[in-house]
């Protein structure tokens, strides 16, 4: 009996409270549906348009006026795709690269970003600021410079070519996303495993970096997503055979004079589901990483 | 946090240099592919052969199979290679500039300048004499006095007509005068159905049709080295342009693709392109008749009795100076020049050959469209005169820029084609 009058003075209580709300918080509910609705919408119409297009055959998909909702149906476009052997090994460059991109990037920029966060130096400031002026650098620029260092290299062609020109633009925001996620591990913590007598070494890898995890995955993802959707390194600096999928699926469907857009279409769906799915898999990590070292303390 | 040792520093130098070094075991080997590396073949047997056409679909079989009969016959090994054709020209660049691409070179010949510019082509004179060329098709690749590249295909962009559509408007003839087109387009606009009457270009990227138009009106474009646009001539082209914009006979926001859609939709009566539309409409259009309704025309002239303008338009093989630059010498002559060759791959592309005894073999003679493309509009088209600069391409830009500004009512024509000369002679070298 106590319960349910203490549920009944809630209720009472909490009508009239409600009911002078209601108005704004309906306004504010539905505006924010309404924006919801909105992004959502913009967000999602490239890819309503891509679907549409990659099942809709190629006689209607040039149909003028263009049609919301398609009038005929066909998986050729994706059927095409198990066809195209070449276009498999684009995937399996792609896939070769990005990785190794993704995790030499990590590696890197996790023992650079230790350095920033817990040594002090002097220059250490200027240094990171350089890291981070290298990112203001035309991709042209960079483009023409990395071409001729690998030329002479010997490098030209090859898959380290492509990864270590990834690398080039992933590390510097790799860098200073962990920089700021190593300034949150506290100092006290690493002093009391050396005073436990870990080296500096074993600091590093037992304590720092298992904290800095989600930082971690967070910035592989990163430079996993830039190296995947990378075009013009990737076509410029590898040979043929080594090329990725942003260039492969040009090589493929866009010509002199006609685009295969269904296949193309087709083709764009089913590459971007690797990424999907790994940012599926990692979104945990990810929101945890680049949120982590947002606010200190 | 203390200092680091020298010890901690000595690992950190070693873990780099370990990544350094298995990065470096993913690196080719000296035969690694790509195309047309010095092998230090002495006999030149080896050379590269690079081209867009050898990645799209349509044509990369035919392609491939003269790749295949020449290196079989002569014994020599092509080592192929393709960029896609919107970034070839940079991507040609680039190599060349890095000493890393030699051989045979698919070039568009507005290119050619910009390749000459780099100093390594060769010239192919001697190869030129003896391919039975048309004298059309050795303009084309023809650049300072040398014969730089051996024209592969010879066409041009010209006007289409889709001719059910001028029946069913009322247009028996084919308009041959500026005055004659206009009445035809008056006359499809009042068909109504969202047809254009002439799918025009309209979009700055695909504004550069609008020069044929200005030659058309009388202007030259380009006089010795002084830039022409700007002239009464071409003021009265553009105002022409705009009268036909205001009058929506010719419609906001269409490039070479969406006249293309457009026309394969079956609605558009007229629109520009290359003689190659006919393959790339068919296979856009629910009308499987298409191309049996297609007509090439000239383009309109001013005066009955005028000569029609078009833009040139094709593809040349350039050698570029390395190893391997004779054999591909003669492989360029061999792809252009061999009669059953250039007519086996006109049979299944569509291109039209460049050698008199090509355009009269029966496979090519025999094809109608092309027969009546070649002859009413190759016949007097012209190279675009900017093509001899390098900045080409942002030379029309800024002709396109302006031209839009007029056609949206942001200037007049001549403010605006003054100020398009004034900013493409910057950009003369």
């Amino acid at each position: 009996m106590t319960v349910t009058a203490t549920r009944s003075r809630t209720t009472t209580l909490a009508r009239p409270v409600r009911a002078r709300r209601r108005p704004d918080v309906v306004r504010s509910r539905a505006a924010a549906w309404v924006a919801v609705g909105l992004i959502g919408l913009f967000g999602l119409a490239p890819i309503y348009w891509l679907v549409v297009t990659a099942l809709t055959p190629d006689e209607t998909a040039f149909s003028f006026p263009p049609s919301l909702i398609p009038t005929e149906v066909t998986l050729e476009h994706f059927v095409n795709l198990t066809k195209n052997e070449q276009l498999f090994g684009y995937l399996i460059n792609s896939v070769i690269v990005s990785v190794i991109t993704a995790v030499l990037s990590v590696i890197v920029s996790a023992y650079m970003a230790n350095a920033f966060s817990k040594f002090l130096y002097r220059g250490r400031t200027s240094l990171m600021h350089l890291v981070l002026a290298s990112q203001m650098f035309p991709q042209a620029l960079l483009l023409i410079t990395l071409y001729a260092v690998f030329s002479a290299t010997g490098l030209l062609g090859s898959y380290a070519a492509l990864v270590l020109s990834f690398t080039t633009f992933t590390l510097p925001l790799c860098v200073w996303m962990l920089k700021g996620i190593f300034d949150t591990v506290p100092s006290s913590l690493m002093e009391a495993a050396a005073i436990d007598g870990a080296s500096r070494w074993r600091t590093l890898h037992q304590v720092a970096l298992p904290l800095a995890a989600p930082g971690l995955v967070a910035a592989g993802l990163f430079a996993f997503v830039r190296a995947w959707n990378d075009f013009i390194f990737a076509l410029t600096l590898a040979d043929p055979e080594r090329q990725t999928l942003p260039p492969g699926l040009v090589h493929t469907y866009l010509g002199e004079f006609q685009t295969a857009w269904p296949d193309l279409m087709a083709a764009s769906f089913v590459v971007s589901l690797p990424v999907i799915a790994a940012f599926m898999f990692l979104q945990r990590y990810l929101v945890g990483g680049l949120t982590a070292g947002a606010v200190k303390g | 946090m203390p200092p680091m040792n020298r010890r901690d520093a000595l690992r950190l130098l070693g873990l780099s240099t370990l990544g350094v070094t298995a990065l470096s075991a993913c690196a080719p080997d000296a035969t690694g592919g790509g195309a047309a590396r010095s092998s230090g073949d002495a006999a030149a047997k080896t050379f590269g052969f690079t081209s867009w056409s050898l990645n799209e679909e349509a044509q990369k079989a035919a392609v491939q199979a003269i790749v295949d009969a020449y290196a079989s016959a002569g014994k020599v090994t092509i080592n192929t290679a393709s960029f896609p054709y919107n970034e070839y020209l940079n991507q040609v660049t680039l190599k060349i500039r890095g000493g890393q691409l030699s051989g045979a070179v698919q070039l568009d010949v507005a290119w050619l300048a910009a390749m000459a510019s780099l100093g390594k082509l060769r010239d192919l004179s001697p190869q030129a004499t003896q391919g039975g060329y048309t004298e059309v098709a050795l303009s084309s690749g023809q650049y300072g006095g040398k014969q730089l590249g051996l024209p592969w295909t010879t066409g041009s962009i010209g006007l289409i007509a889709n001719t059910e559509i001028l029946q069913k408007a009322g247009v028996s003839e084919l308009p041959a005068t500026t005055e004659e087109f206009e009445a035809a387009l008056t006359k499809v606009a009042k068909l109504g159905d969202g047809i254009v009457p002439y799918a025009a270009a309209t979009k700055a990227a695909q504004l550069k049709d609008i020069l044929p138009w200005m030659k058309t009106f009388g202007s030259p474009l380009l006089d010795g080295d002084q830039i022409t646009v700007g002239d009464d001539a071409s003021v009265a082209a553009v105002e022409w342009y705009k009268q036909l914009y205001d009058a929506k006979l010719i419609a906001p926001d269409v490039d070479r693709f969406d006249a293309r859609a457009l026309f394969a939709q079956g609605k558009a009566a007229f629109y520009d392109d290359a003689i190659i539309a006919r393959g790339v409409v068919a296979g856009q259009s629910p009308d499987k008749s298409l191309t049996e309704k297609m007509k090439p025309l000239p383009r309109p002239v001013l005066d009955a009795g005028g000569t029609p303008q078009a833009l040139l338009w094709g593809h040349v093989i350039v050698v570029v100076e390395g190893e391997g630059a004779e054999a591909a010498a003669d492989f360029a002559k061999f792809a252009t020049s061999d009669t059953a060759t250039v007519a086996g791959f006109f049979e299944k592309v569509k291109l039209p050959p460049t050698t008199t005894a090509g355009l009269a073999d029966p496979k090519v003679a025999g094809d109608a469209f092309t027969a009546e493309w070649t002859e009413k509009i190759t016949k007097t088209a012209t190279p675009n005169p900017f093509w001899r600069y390098a900045g080409y391409g942002q030379i029309e830009t800024a002709i396109a820029e302006q031209v839009q500004a007029v056609l949206v009512g942001q200037a007049s024509a001549k403010d605006a084609l003054a100020k398009a000369a004034e900013t493409a002679k910057g950009l003369q070298k």
